[in-house]
């Protein structure tokens, strides 16, 4: 274990500094806010064998962590005072900071995911998140988070913008509301993408891939935006709230690049286009049925290197899905499912020698998820998740006929089982098992050539996040 | 004649004794009932407001509104600032479950979903019933739950309709 981390530090190190010792000011950051929140909680009555488990996690297996814990060493008296401060609610302007660090192991049988995970596992997952909100007016409320995501060859760590946005509630009465927010917001599709990034708020080291892509999730996550908000109570059965919002997607990086474009000749760059996205959630009063619906229409459009002979022309692609969404949630248990549709068309200006040209696919999503809570500690989850690029061709056989592709990039079926462990309310730890047919969801900047991968493979992961 | 009158008498000697017997018991029923019932309404929760709050009654879906962090006003425009204790406390389990009628397990995950989307804040933590006592009286617009026994003149108790 520690020659693994070590030999991840090492690694660390030789990549561009500037942009580790930003990564690293956050960690820490993050990790020695996350220690001292927890030293202040820590009253819970726990086993001994379990705290000092949990405190060898903390100490040996997270490097981030450690780092953190280290720090606050250091200097208790400033850590304590600055959180302190912000914990009391008596300053101006109700100002809360919360975070979260979270470190994830992954082994894989054959193929890559967050990094060189099929020999020996990596600790290539690194997640991290500071966020501070106020609210200077009764009605308007300002937020904003750093986000650092390590995951492969699409996320590197650079601390990036998450989200930082001025919500005014317009008008209220009871339960009945009504609002605005404008900035940089997190896109609100299904139940999860919101919040996907925060281990304790997402069911699973992975998200079920076929609806929540980490392959273009910096597509998908957030963006530039003005939104509308509004909640409405029925009657006594419960509420339904909505959200709609034009949106212009974050589309400069080479994961979406890749991903969207599909080709690693490509020289150009994609443009951001006005996109526009919208949610709508029943919820009974009770919480316990939750059914929604939600939908985007999303802009995108290439443009062309002018330095070199770039084969593809500038063509624009357009992707509008639409996604159900029910969940069902009793004392011990909760039983999800998501289905989603997928319409992706690219337009026919990108010239012949872009393979898409013209060309039209609707994919299809689904997953089903069942969540026992065994205690309030322990839960376990089973999860069956399905993704299909082209519905009308669901095991890649005319794709792979009419482009000489080979077939399983163009499906995947995880059957996923998990075990979730809450140490403290604020420390968690996972650990999952899948077991994947296809490599349709699989990063193709972690896995460039299709040809180098295995359709029947199988992922082991453990992940560890402290949240404040 | 007089074995009768003794007999007679007897008799209502016996009755008045199986009487007061009744009686004594009846009353020490009653007695152990009022003091049940005493500890039984100190062990109800109660939802309390900072003395400067105008609202004395409130629906059930505003209450689950402001504890959800949706409603952010009371309707004078004072801000609503939430108080809860841990999600592991018996106070807080009984309170989601008796007067917000939902799972704790669910007020937490909507609370992190408006924490780490921006959307909304979380609830003020306090870590005992003498800290959520002062924070509640101390603070403009504030809200929480105590247990009746805990609960003094320095806060208001809010009624559920």
């Amino acid at each position: 274990m520690n020659q693994l981390t070590c030999s991840r530090l090492s690694s660390c190190l030789c990549e561009n500094l500037s942009r580790k010792i930003r990564w690293l000011v956050i960690m820490m950051l993050a990790g020695s806010v996350s220690a001292q929140a927890q030293s202040e909680t820590g009253t819970q009555q726990e086993f001994k064998p379990l705290q000092s488990l949990s405190n060898w996690f903390k100490t040996s297996e997270l490097p981030a962590e450690a780092t953190g814990v280290e720090d606050n060493k250091k200097k208790p008296g400033w850590v304590s005072s600055t959180i302190n401060r912000f914990r009391n609610n008596e300053l101006p302007g109700d100002l809360q900071i919360h975070g979260f660090v979270t470190q994830a192991y992954i082994a894989t049988s054959d193929n890559d995911v967050f990094g060189n995970s099929d020999k020996g596992g990596s600790f290539g997952l690194t997640e991290a998140a500071l966020n501070a909100s106020a609210r200077p007016l009764p009605k308007l409320q300002v937020s904003a988070q750093v986000l650092s995501r390590r995951a492969g060859e699409g996320n590197t760590g650079m601390p990036r913008l998450d989200y930082a946005f001025l919500d005014y509630q317009v008008y209220s009465h009871e339960a009945d509301q009504f609002g605005i927010r404008v900035g940089r917001l997190k896109n609100p599709f299904g139940f999860y993408n919101d919040t996907r990034d925060v281990a304790f708020t997402r069911p699973g080291i992975l998200l079920p891939q076929s609806i929540y892509f980490d392959r273009t999730r910096n597509l998908g996550l957030s963006g530039d935006s003005v939104q509308i908000y509004g909640e409405k109570a029925i009657s006594s059965l419960g509420t339904f709230s909505a959200q709609f919002g034009v949106w212009w997607p974050i589309v400069s990086d080479k994961d979406t690049e890749s991903s969207v474009v599909l080709t690693h000749l490509r020289q150009g760059s994609l443009n951001r286009e006005a996109s526009y996205i919208g949610r709508g959630i029943f919820e009974t009063n009770d919480k316990r049925l939750r059914l929604g619906v939600s939908g985007i229409w999303l802009n995108t459009s290439y443009d062309p290197s002018f330095h070199s002979q770039d084969p593809i022309g500038s063509g624009s692609f357009l992707f509008t899905p639409i996604y159900f969404s029910a969940q069902y949630n009793a004392e011990k248990w909760s039983l999800t499912s998501e289905y989603a549709i997928r319409n992706i068309s690219y337009n026919d200006k990108f010239g012949n020698k872009f393979l898409f040209n013209g060309r039209n696919f609707t994919g299809e999503s689904y997953y089903f998820q069942g969540e026992y809570r065994f205690t309030p500690r322990w839960e376990g989850f089973v999860r069956y998740d399905a993704y299909f690029a082209d519905r009308h061709d669901r095991d890649g056989s005319q794709f792979s006929a009419e482009f000489g592709a080979i077939p399983h990039t163009r499906f995947a079926k995880d059957i996923t089982v998990g075990l979730r462990w809450n140490v403290t309310p604020e420390f968690m730890l996972r650990a999952e098992y899948h077991h994947v047919n296809g490599t349709g969801w699989l990063s193709r900047l972690d896995n460039p050539t299709a040809a180098g991968t295995t359709q029947h493979w199988d992922l082991f992961g453990i992940l560890a996040s402290y949240r404040f | 004649m007089r074995l009768l009158q003794f007999i007679l008498h007897i008799r209502i000697f016996s009755r008045f004794i199986l009487k007061r017997r009744a009686f004594i018991g009846c009353f020490l029923f009653a007695v152990f009932l009022f003091i049940n019932l005493n500890a039984w309404s100190n062990e109800q929760p109660e939802i309390i407001v900072n003395t400067g709050v105008t609202e004395n009654t409130v629906s059930g879906n505003v209450l689950r509104s402001i504890f959800s962090m949706r409603l952010k006003t009371w309707t004078d425009g004072t801000k609503i600032r939430v108080f809860v204790l841990a999600d592991d406390d018996q106070l807080h389990q009984i309170v989601a479950k008796e007067k917000l009628n939902v799972f704790p397990y669910q007020l937490r995950s909507t609370w992190d979903r408006l924490v780490f989307s921006g959307t909304g804040q979380a609830p003020i933590k306090v870590n005992s019933n003498e800290e959520m006592l002062a924070k509640v009286a101390s603070t403009p617009g504030a809200i929480g739950y105590l247990w009746r026994a805990n609960i003094n003149e320095s806060v208001n108790v809010l009624q559920i309709k």
